[in-house]
């Protein structure tokens, strides 16, 4: 089937929506395959009772980067033509939660299927930069292309830029931000309660606790990164890119990746 | 990625069954009898690590770069059924840097009398036992021995000394399986390797001219409940809802 401006999917949905929808770990995108590290930390020194503390510190380093990369590709995926007919990255009211239900009318700008994927991969260089354990790059593309699978299909708008080339998960969630309609804050919410979540589900794997006691941790985790939200979801430049990485979860990622006899992938 | 109609692409064949039954070295036998005629790519999926894909690379019987492993994250029910992403991906990708390909063989985890594949990942599925497994395994159903593509009943070479009646196992899998093909395997029995080889061969011919279409086995297998009236037989096609599924009178 060619998709065309003209049956796009007139379907619209709130951001608290469908980032309810990508966080969901039913969500069938290929993610449970990762415990974020942990098994790798668990077995290099992390107590059972120190995960709390573990994705706290995440939401302070390796989650800045992911994301304000999202932001940032929402930012620069997010173009329409502007009202004297040139295409231009839509700069919004500056209120993240106000910009967060902008889903495109009718067409899609040609410039998309152009500009935005250089702009993409520019920002991508600047990820890759602040990511230095290759490891961890891997998996963010390997999740990435399982969650392009989902946008493609669901959001035909983002098909031109998640086709041609797999793109590290936060890029890809930032380019689904964009077509869908979900606003920069809720965006960088989404991403840390993902990354809290899947150490969560790991860890009642790996090293089963009281889960209640568990989902505690993520709404502590996810508390502690709600001070940086307004910051991140402004961001708009890649350069601007927090370079916050934690050198022992890089560590971690690395001996994760050829840790004999594990559970998770990554 | 390209996206061919169904009987363009490969036919993607599922190989399911609990662990040590020998789906890995089924489907080494499947490549050492076929390999020179039809082109054939590997996935495995392993729990712990990528020992399947090794076995059948060091099997020698298909190009190593033919034969790609998927980590399941201790979920292998999850990654054939529920949330097929990876296998979808490893599958396509292999059809992509070996095209054309004509069967894709997917092995899942061994995993219990309950998992299944997915339509959404594979055209058809084996289904693998073993006499050394019991006897009684066939009888026990399930919606894989009842409603896969085929049941393997594996290393019949083994029966007598593990006591197990070939006859009267794959006779009773007949019966769960309502007539449904049943194959009593031994890679030292070339017969029966000749039999494999021709279910093969027919389902690859059928799938090329569209005619096949996918089965689920479904979740769980109908079963029967008597009552005073003769009893009915029903499936559940929602576990999470009472009484959402069918009824048929018998």
């Amino acid at each position: 089937m060619t998709v065309t401006s003209t049956d796009l999917p007139t379907r619209r949905n709130a951001s608290a929506t469908l980032a309810m929808l990508l966080a969901d770990s039913r969500l069938p995108a290929g993610a449970h395959v990762s415990s974020n590290g942990l098994e790798a930390g668990l077995r290099h020194g992390l107590a059972a009772h120190e995960v709390a503390d573990y994705m706290r510190t995440r939401m302070t380093t390796v989650v800045r980067v992911e994301a304000g990369a999202a932001v940032i590709a929402r930012h620069l995926a997010d173009v329409r033509p502007s009202a004297d007919g040139a295409a231009d990255t839509e700069q919004g009211s500056g209120d993240p939660d106000r910009d967060s239900f902008r889903p495109e009318r009718n067409g899609i700008a040609p410039e998309r299927d152009t500009v935005v994927p250089d702009r993409l991969g520019v920002l991508e260089t600047e990820w890759a930069a602040r990511t230095p354990s290759a490891a961890l790059r891997e998996i963010a593309v390997a999740l990435g292309a399982g969650l392009a699978r989902i946008g493609q299909r669901i959001w035909p708008q983002t098909a031109a830029v998640l086709r041609p080339t797999p793109l590290p998960r936060p890029i890809v969630l930032g380019t689904i931000a964009a077509c869908a309609g979900i606003g920069a804050a809720d965006l960088v919410r989404l991403v840390a309660y993902d990354d809290a979540q899947t150490v969560a589900a790991a860890v009642l794997k790996l090293e089963p606790t009281d889960p209640i006691r568990v989902t505690g941790w993520v709404l502590d985790a996810c508390a502690a990164m709600e001070d940086s939200v307004s910051e991140l979801s402004r961001l708009t430049r890649p350069e601007a890119l927090p370079a916050s990485g934690a050198p022992l979860i890089e560590d971690w990622a690395e001996v994760q990746s050829v840790l004999p006899r594990r559970l998770f992938r990554a | 990625m390209p996206e061919f109609p169904a009987s363009e692409r490969s036919l993607r064949l599922g190989v399911a069954g609990p662990v040590g039954t020998g789906k890995s070295s089924l489907i080494a036998l499947i490549c050492r009898a076929l390999a020179d005629e039809i082109r054939i790519g590997v996935i495995t999926n392993d729990i712990y690590t990528d020992e399947d894909a090794r076995l059948l690379r060091s099997a020698g019987v298909l190009d190593p770069d033919r034969i790609r492993a998927i980590e399941t994250g201790a979920c292998p029910h999850t990654a054939i059924r529920d949330d097929v992403t990876a296998n979808l991906q490893a599958v396509e990708r292999l059809e992509n840097d070996y095209y054309p390909l004509d069967l894709v063989l997917v092995e899942s985890g061994g995993d219990n009398l309950t998992a299944t594949f997915s339509p959404a990942l594979v055209d058809a599925q084996i289904f693998v036992l073993d006499v050394a497994g019991g006897g009684d395994v066939a009888r026990k159903g399930g919606p894989g021995i009842a409603r896969a593509d085929l049941l393997v009943v594996n290393k019949t070479d083994l029966a007598d000394y593990v006591g197990v009646d070939v006859e009267q196992m794959v006779s009773d899998a007949t019966e769960a399986r309502e007539g449904e093909p049943v194959l009593a395997l031994s890679r030292t029995d070339e017969a029966s390797v000749a039999r494999l080889r021709e279910w093969l061969l027919a389902l690859l011919a059928s799938h090329r001219a569209g005619a096949h279409e996918p089965q689920d086995p479904g979740p769980m297998a109908p079963h029967f409940h008597a009552d005073e009236e003769g009893g009915y037989v029903h499936t559940h096609d929602d576990e999470g809802e009472e009484h959402s599924h069918q009824h048929v009178r018998v």
